[in-house]
């Protein structure tokens, strides 16, 4: 291991919480980057707003702290400007899934090679505590003035259904297992989703520690023949189907680990590659665009459709 | 002198658009000036459109009414057009269609019905075609009818195709017939057609069929006219739209990540870009830059949020990057142009302006996003807006937009609207020499220690190394040199101060004759100030008032932050009048030339109904301020 997990601490003061299930991620999150060995230039933390939101502070790492509900397309457009880059967006249930949908399904359809770790506490912890949208209906966590009526989504399965090609859940207080699935996350090519459970010890005091520990399970120890990672497109309709079954579970049990794996899907940077031959090479990033100062295009070389001789 | 306008119209669907680029192209290897634009409305099929083109042997640049020849390919066209073309000019209209009454049109909007009843009632005419041949006639208009129906069976003969696979070619004889008329020789429509079908042999054939039938019909019954060539004659120029040209620039310029969500009028300059994603670098370069071929990675988003975000991400990255939009995407973009701001991100904005208020006239054009681009983005977010009044102008404008996003580490609006967006231009070669390519303080390597993303410097712009170059933080939370979240009311301080001496540093890098151009004398009788596609009609009616012996300056605002507060101060101390035209209700520009100066505006001409401005509503606005001291002047020429 070249690099200690310490090295990937910055020197701001955390402004969590006590007990707040971030800090269960943020060590994940620094193992995983030093197991891995990730040069702090080239990986990318973005996030969007919210107490989640305020990681790339945490983490010495080049961060991009966005605005809420965006993380997601100014990531993409770091990656595509870039594609040689590790990017990570860490964010908020309500960041993602409230606001910023439209941008968390459009990232499964390109599935360009971005990880998505979700910061799952149910609430808007920064507001004080308003319903996120995982938090089911008819709960009322204590800053709710009435139960929430609106349902919660199932973040797992609009993940598979939006295209992602890699979805996991986890849970924030077991750090080295979420390492260990951080870790696969960032070493898949594609999008990949991570939906980490995480107490809010302030504000959701229904959905608590004691609550999720009664709850959750490991796929891989209590059930080692589970596999849901597709190799060959022929098996994606059974494969898709029992992943959708097992991240239907929710309630007495909830699985935790990898529940879904697409290998036979090309990344967002292949496809752009495949119709822009030369993107991996000079990507938009880094390739010239003069040469001293002189543009490098002749328009009327280049435009030919629109030249007329007169 | 030749000057002449032709306007054909039909049928959305029906090939207009393609009569008009043939057209335009014929007359462009004749050797004249050409301005085409077209109008028309949201809707794929059957709604009325045309377009309107001016040829010149001088400088094209404005539409104008009326025009020397008419095209009508339906009844609606007769009955939208008949008060369009001038006494002594030529009326194309099909002959299949005489008995066809105003009532029968279904596509066509009910009071235009109501007012062309009336008109021809007046006259003591009923409500058919034919009965507006009589009107056009009466008016003193060369009528010239050919049976359509007729020749599309002639050439589905010819040419050995069913009825149905030719009958879009009715444009093309249409077309034909008038640049008969007008003494455009046949082998210039023939090779335009090549040209805009280029490779196309299944639909070049049936068109050429098309127009030498057209072309017999006019020699036989009325001869053909003669026209001299122009002055063009033997160049190699090129004829582009102003969403092309847009496209062209920012390639040209260097962009290397373009964005967009589809929206009217914007859509067709990313489609233009997306087909040219993989530009061949100058010859004299290749070897210098180590490559032969360049992409631009044009990304199509799931909304405009995020084609604006995702924007800034790539420009974080280092691409030089834009997005493009029209004024209801231009909404959805507000919340990041203030995070563009606050991170000191360079992206380019290009906002084609069409009619609102909200969805408005979507197809429509005019001038009412200044204000909202000028203030877009919360919490005292700044940019740079330059604005570009026709096709050359926006070529380079897209290029100084980019440098200056970059030199100036700032989001830039480009501001233009539908009319450049639908409208076609003959163009001469651009001066590639002219162009600079600047990335200001950009760097892809750091060896001075700690990166500070937001270090304080004197000009209030940081050394910029992309992300993924140099450990870093980018922030829109106020924030430290390094980029850390920071409340602290010093720090706050010193980080407004650094974003204040960024924007002196525009007002020191922008000068004064890129802020906006003058066009005429201080002595004149009236000076015009306005912005944007107002220019070429403007430009035009200052011949035409010359020749009337009344004197027009023109003070063009090119840029309005930072605004051109010397000039226009000046214009209003020197002249003896002022006039705004301002293409939109709250008379947008008078507002902010008064806020940037304290000048009022005392005269205002304005224009609401999406059409393009033409240069005789100039010349009629400009009589009626200076004949009867009116105040505001609304002009709506245009069907």
């Amino acid at each position: 291991m070249a690099r200690s997990w310490l090295e990937y601490r910055s020197p701001a003061w955390v402004q969590w919480c006590p007990g707040c299930g971030n800090y269960g991620i943020l060590t994940a999150a620094f193992k995983a980057f030093a197991e891995l060995d990730l040069d702090p230039a080239k990986t990318v933390v973005v996030s969007g707003i919210g107490c989640s939101s305020r990681i790339p502070y945490y983490i010495n790492v080049t961060g991009v702290h966005t605005i809420h509900g965006r993380p997601i397309p100014v990531a993409t457009g770091i990656k595509l400007a870039n594609p040689h880059l590790t990017v990570l967006v860490m964010s908020g249930d309500g960041d993602l899934l409230g606001i910023g949908a439209a941008h968390f399904v459009a990232l499964g359809r390109r599935n360009a090679d971005i990880t998505v770790v979700m910061h799952d506490n149910a609430v808007y912890g920064l507001t004080k505590g308003q319903a996120g949208p995982t938090l089911p209906a008819w709960v009322q966590t204590k800053a709710l003035r009435a139960p929430n009526i609106q349902d919660a989504l199932n973040p797992l399965l609009l993940a598979i259904a939006s295209g992602y090609t890699f979805v996991a859940r986890a849970y924030a207080y077991h750090v080295d297992k979420l390492k260990d699935i951080i870790k696969e996350a960032i070493k898949h090519r594609g999008a990949a989703f991570i939906d980490v459970l995480q107490p809010c010890p302030t504000y959701n005091n229904v959905m608590t520690q004691q609550w999720y520990e009664q709850r959750i399970y490991y796929i891989d120890e209590q059930e080692p023949d589970y596999d849901a990672t597709i190799k060959s497109p022929e098996e994606r309709s059974e494969k898709v189907a029992r992943a959708i079954a097992k991240a239907m579970e929710w309630g007495d049990r909830i699985p935790l680990g990898i529940i879904y794996r697409d290998l036979t899907k090309e990344p967002f940077d292949a496809r752009i590659e495949k119709i822009m031959p030369g993107y991996l090479e000079h990507p938009p990033a880094t390739r010239p665009v003069h040469y001293e100062g002189k543009p490098l295009v002749d328009p009327f070389k280049v435009f030919t459709d629109r030249v007329v001789q007169a | 002198m030749v000057d002449l306008a032709l306007l054909i119209g039909g049928p959305q669907g029906g090939g207009i658009e393609s009569a008009g680029q043939i057209g335009v192209r014929a007359l462009v290897m004749k050797g004249y000036d050409i301005f085409g634009v077209r109008e028309y409305h949201s809707n794929i099929i059957g709604a009325h459109s045309y377009f309107n083109i001016r040829i010149r042997d001088t400088v094209a640049r404005s539409p104008r009414l009326p025009v020397d020849a008419v095209v009508a390919l339906d009844a609606e066209s007769v009955f939208t057009h008949m008060d369009d073309v001038r006494e002594g000019g030529i009326f194309v209209y099909d002959t299949s269609t005489l008995k066809t009454r105003v009532d029968r049109i279904a596509p066509m909007p009910g009071p235009l019905k109501e007012r062309v009843k009336a008109k021809l009632s007046q006259h003591g005419l009923g409500d058919t075609v034919a009965d507006a041949v009589k009107y056009l006639e009466s008016r003193g208009a060369k009528l010239l009818g050919i049976d359509l129906k007729a020749a599309i069976k002639e050439v589905a003969e010819k040419s050995g195709r069913s009825v149905v696979s030719v009958a879009r070619a009715a444009n093309v004889v249409g077309l034909s017939a008038a640049l008969a008329f007008l003494g455009v020789e046949k082998e210039y429509v023939h090779r335009a057609i090549e040209a805009y079908f280029a490779g196309k042999t299944r639909v070049i054939e049936p068109n050429k069929i098309a127009a030498d039938i057209a072309y017999d019909y006019v020699e036989e019954s009325y001869g053909l006219g003669n026209l001299p060539d122009g002055p063009h004659k033997g160049k190699v120029r090129m004829v582009a739209s102003g969403n092309d040209v847009v496209a062209m620039g920012k390639v040209v310029g260097g962009l290397t990540v373009q964005t967009y969500y589809p929206i009217t009028p914007a859509a067709d300059e990313a489609l233009y870009m997306e087909g040219h994603r993989l530009v061949e670098v100058r010859e004299e370069l290749a070897e210098k830059v180590g490559l032969e071929k360049l992409g631009v990675a044009v990304i199509q988003t799931e909304d405009e949020i995020s084609a604006i975000n995702m924007a800034i991400g790539a420009a974080l990255a280092g691409a030089r990057s834009a997005t493009t939009t029209s004024g209801p995407g231009f909404a959805l973009m507000n919340e990041a142009i203030s995070m563009a701001y606050i991170m000191e991100a360079p992206v380019v904005i290009t906002i084609w302006q069409r009619a609102g208020p909200s969805t408005g006239m979507a197809t429509r054009t005019g001038q009412q996003d200044l204000l909202h681009a000028m203030f877009a983005g919360h919490g005292d977010a700044v940019k740079i807006v330059v604005a570009s009044g026709d096709h050359e102008e926006a070529f380079y404008d897209a290029i100084k937009a980019l440098n200056w996003a970059e030199k100036f580490q700032i989001p830039v609006v480009h501001l233009v609207d539908k009319t450049l967006a639908a409208s076609t231009k003959s163009l001469d070669r651009f001066d590639l020499d002219s162009i600079t390519i600047d990335r200001g303080k950009l760097s892809y390597e750091w060896s001075g220690g700690e990166y500070l993303r937001y270090k304080l410097t004197e000009d209030g712009i940081s050394p910029r190394v992309p992300v993924g170059f140099a450990k870093q933080l980018n922030s829109s939370l106020e924030h430290t040199e390094y980029g850390y979240a920071i409340e602290d009311p010093e720090v706050r301080n010193a980080m407004v101060e650094k974003r204040l001496k960024k924007l002196d540093a525009i007002e020191r890098g922008i000068p004064e004759d890129e802020r906006v151009k003058v066009y005429g004398s201080s002595d004149a009788d009236i000076t015009i100030i306005s912005w944007g596609t107002v220019k070429g009609p403007v430009l035009d009616a200052m011949e035409k008032l010359e020749d009337e012996g009344i004197k027009v300056r023109y003070v063009h605002i090119k840029t309005f932050i930072p605004f051109p507060v010397r000039t226009i101060d000046e214009a209003f101390k020197s002249a003896s009048r002022v006039a705004v035209v301002d293409y939109n209700m709250l008379a947008q520009t008078s507002l902010a030339i008064r806020m940037f100066t304290g000048h009022k505006a005392p005269h205002v001409i304005q224009k609401f109904t999406g059409r393009a401005l033409q240069e005789q509503e100039i010349v009629r606005a400009v009589k009626e301020i200076l004949e009867n001291n009116v105040e505001r002047v609304v002009v709506s020429d245009g069907a």
